[in-house]
């Protein structure tokens, strides 16, 4: 148990290095099921059951989602998930009446409330990690208030007084206090990218903005006829950034991810997540929403199967970690008050 | 019974061939037995039989069955048996007198899903169509006045924002205040106020706290005094069915609803805000049907020709068409995405409601 990672590893093994691609195994339907099964008890028991819900919901995403032949595992108790959820919602009608009553106290809670986000942040990312076991090992996270202050605040202010120049930073930043608070049992995550990683991404989307733009512009100059034209191509631009920010930034993020000597590597494309994006809402609208679930099972897939593992020697080496107690609370707090990262 | 399956001591990620022994005899305890490591050592290979113990059912800890993902049986303490034998765990839940998930149950059979498929989206369509409506109604009647006037922006933060002072000579307006006083007086439960603003195109609205706001646009697009009444009467319809109120609650009822089905999919905003648009629209129109309904009650109890409303909205969209240049998409917006129903609809119910009264 105290003996660390290096100590164990075995001699006799020869390190070997293996691409273990991740992969989920779940099904559209047999989500389907489950969630209309949630979504009706929720329902009935005036929301009581979303509790259990979210952990059924959860428990089937992470025990389908496999790495090197094992699967992932979520931890949590719906009870947990409820007491949090109802403190946080009666923390929410408290706010509301005390505003329409006393806004001037309102006040006050909104600039309690400010402060406490941080803190409710690296609470909720906690009480996640901790959830999360794979090989029966959980992960953890453990940050300081100031860390998370300094990320939810102090940067992406930053980022917005120096025009941007430094949003990517703010990004960076996010990333790393993520990333480099988080373990999986003793062993710490790193993050390597750096400010120019980022810079390049955003400077990539201004590129693309503006070259999008002078085409429009010219097109829309030369026939005024076409202004709908117009339109639709600056909705498929629009599109086309959203794409290439999630393909770029989930790439860089897995590409820059290490757990000692093992890495990582993404490689969405955008043409194949457009693919995937097209056919959920196509799927979801017609649907009226009761593709929901088949809809995010096939994101799912798609985004773990381009997810691979460059393992360097066996998995089996890692150690857990001492047991600790983190509350549902922050978890919950940041989806009724709705912030989160 | 043998279930076959891994072992994690929950110490280390290291994973060990294991499976779980049952005799059917023995109602309270079964056996778990670990391989041991193969490859730990090269010395020797050592034909050691498999560690054995055994163990209390009662101190395990099953998780529920889930669709085809594997099971977790925690032994009480960090350790963990998992297995795919999804089938045999049930059976050995059984045969040790435990209950399996009824939650299950209900996932996996065919007819439980159609039939929560069906209840589900009846509820839903019963929520919004006659739930959401009447419950924000009956909560916007039953609240306190001074607390419905909360909802919705005050006169004061529109002057601050969209509105200026208006333009239209005081001689003018005080003609209208007067020739609008006797029903204003009819309408003392609703502490309507007439003004007067500008910096807005021709428009009239009305104010959860009785403000009602003429732009001088629209005082000098009508072409009678009787048109500025059925436009009054329109406004006080929405003070008096508590439209603002009742669109705030409805609001916060559909987020919510959409929240508690979508919760744990998190999905693009863009998806959950789509539907609960739409319904907002929906509902809105709904409101301008009442208020519409109401003008023309009072017109005909003023003994005001009905017309009057509908001239007077025949002006309001010729007006806003105008405003619209010619070849804009924009007029051909489906009526389901339309805040204020036709024009052409409300000339119809015009005539309808006349229809009505010579029966």
């Amino acid at each position: 148990m105290e003996s660390t990672l290096e100590s164990e590893t075995q001699p006799s093994q020869q390190v070997s290095s293996r691409q273990l691609g991740f992969e989920f195994k779940g099904d559209g339907m047999e989500y389907f099921k489950i969630w209309i099964v949630n979504v009706l008890l929720t329902i009935i028991t005036l929301g009581i059951y979303s509790a259990w819900a979210k952990v059924r919901s959860n428990r089937y995403f992470y025990s389908n989602l496999y790495l090197d032949d094992s699967s992932f595992r979520y931890l949590a108790e719906p009870m947990t998930i409820l007491k949090g959820r109802l403190i946080a919602v009666a923390a929410l009608i408290v706010y509301s009446v005390v505003t329409a009553i006393a806004p001037m106290i309102g006040i006050v809670l909104l600039i309690a409330l400010f402060f406490a986000i941080p803190y409710f942040i690296n609470q909720s990312i906690a009480f996640n990690n901790r959830m999360s076991a794979y090989k029966n090992i959980q992960f953890r996270f453990s940050a300081t208030y100031g860390e998370a202050f300094m990320v939810m605040y102090v940067w992406p202010i930053v980022g917005v007084l120096t025009l941007g120049i430094l949003y990517p930073m703010a990004l960076l930043k996010m990333h790393q206090y993520v990333v480099k608070n988080s373990s999986y049992g003793t062993t710490k995550f790193e993050y390597t990218a750096t400010y120019k990683d980022y810079g390049m991404i955003f400077l990539m989307m201004i590129g693309i903005i503006i070259a999008a733009g002078v085409v429009i512009a010219v097109i829309s100059f030369l026939i005024p006829a076409l202004g709908l034209l117009s339109t639709i191509l600056i909705m498929v631009m629009y599109i086309g950034i959203i794409l290439y920010s999630i393909v770029a930034i989930t790439n860089l993020f897995y590409h820059n991810l290490g757990l000692v000597e093992h890495r990582f590597k993404s490689t969405l494309t955008i043409m194949d997540l457009g693919k995937v994006m097209l056919i959920n809402l196509f799927f979801t609208i017609i649907t009226l929403g009761l593709y929901l679930p088949a809809a995010k099972v096939r994101m799912t897939k798609y985004m773990c199967s381009c997810l691979v593992m460059d393992a360097e020697g066996s998995l089996d080496d890692f150690a857990a970690a001492e047991k600790e107690n983190v509350s549902a609370l922050g978890e919950e707090f940041g989806q009724v008050f709705d912030f989160g990262i | 019974m043998k279930i076959n399956g891994y072992y994690l001591d929950g110490q280390t990620s290291q994973r060990q061939a294991a499976f779980l022994k049952i005799d059917f005899n023995d109602k309270s305890r079964l056996k778990v037995s670990v391989k041991p490591l193969v490859d730990t050592s090269e010395t020797e290979p050592e034909q050691t039989d498999d560690s054995e113990k055994t163990i209390l059912f009662r101190e395990l800890v099953i998780s529920s069955r889930l669709g085809n993902t594997p099971r977790e049986i925690s032994f009480g303490n960090s350790e963990l048996f998992v297995s795919e034998d999804n089938d045999s765990i049930d059976q050995m839940n059984e045969h040790f007198g435990n209950k399996n998930s009824f939650i299950h149950q209900l996932e996996s059979k065919m007819t439980s899903v159609i039939v929560a498929s069906a209840l589900t989206v009846v509820i839903i369509w019963g929520l919004v169509v006659y739930g959401i409506p009447e419950s924000a109604k009956f909560i916007a009647n039953k609240m306190p006045t001074h607390l419905s006037e909360q909802f919705g922006s005050s006169l004061d933060i529109l002057d601050k924002t969209v509105f200026d002072p208006s333009e239209l000579d005081v001689e003018r307006q005080t003609q209208i205040i007067v020739l609008m006083a006797p029903f204003l007086n009819q309408h003392q439960d609703l502490n309507p106020k007439i003004n007067f603003r500008s910096g807005m195109k021709a428009n009239a609205l009305a104010l959860p706290n009785g403000d009602i706001v003429f732009t001088d646009d629209f005082v000098k697009l009508v072409e009678n005094d009787e048109q500025l009444l059925a436009v009054l009467f329109h406004e006080l319809g929405h003070l008096k069915h508590k439209h603002l109120a009742r669109r705030v609650l409805q609001d916060s009822m559909i987020t919510l609803m959409v929240i508690l089905i979508t919760g744990d999919i998190d999905s693009i905003d863009l998806l959950t805000g789509i539907p609960t648009l739409i319904l907002d629209l929906s509902y809105s129109r709904e409101f301008e049907v009442e208020a519409d309904t109401y003008a023309l009650e009072q017109l005909h109890q003023a003994n005001i020709p009905l017309e009057r409303f509908s001239s007077v909205m025949q002006l309001l969209s010729d007006y806003y068409h105008d405003e619209i240049e010619e070849g804009d998409f924009a007029s051909d917006i489906p009526n389901f995405l339309m805040t204020h129903p036709a024009t052409k609809d409300r000339i119809l119910m015009t005539e309808e409601f006349k229809a009505k009264l010579n029966e």
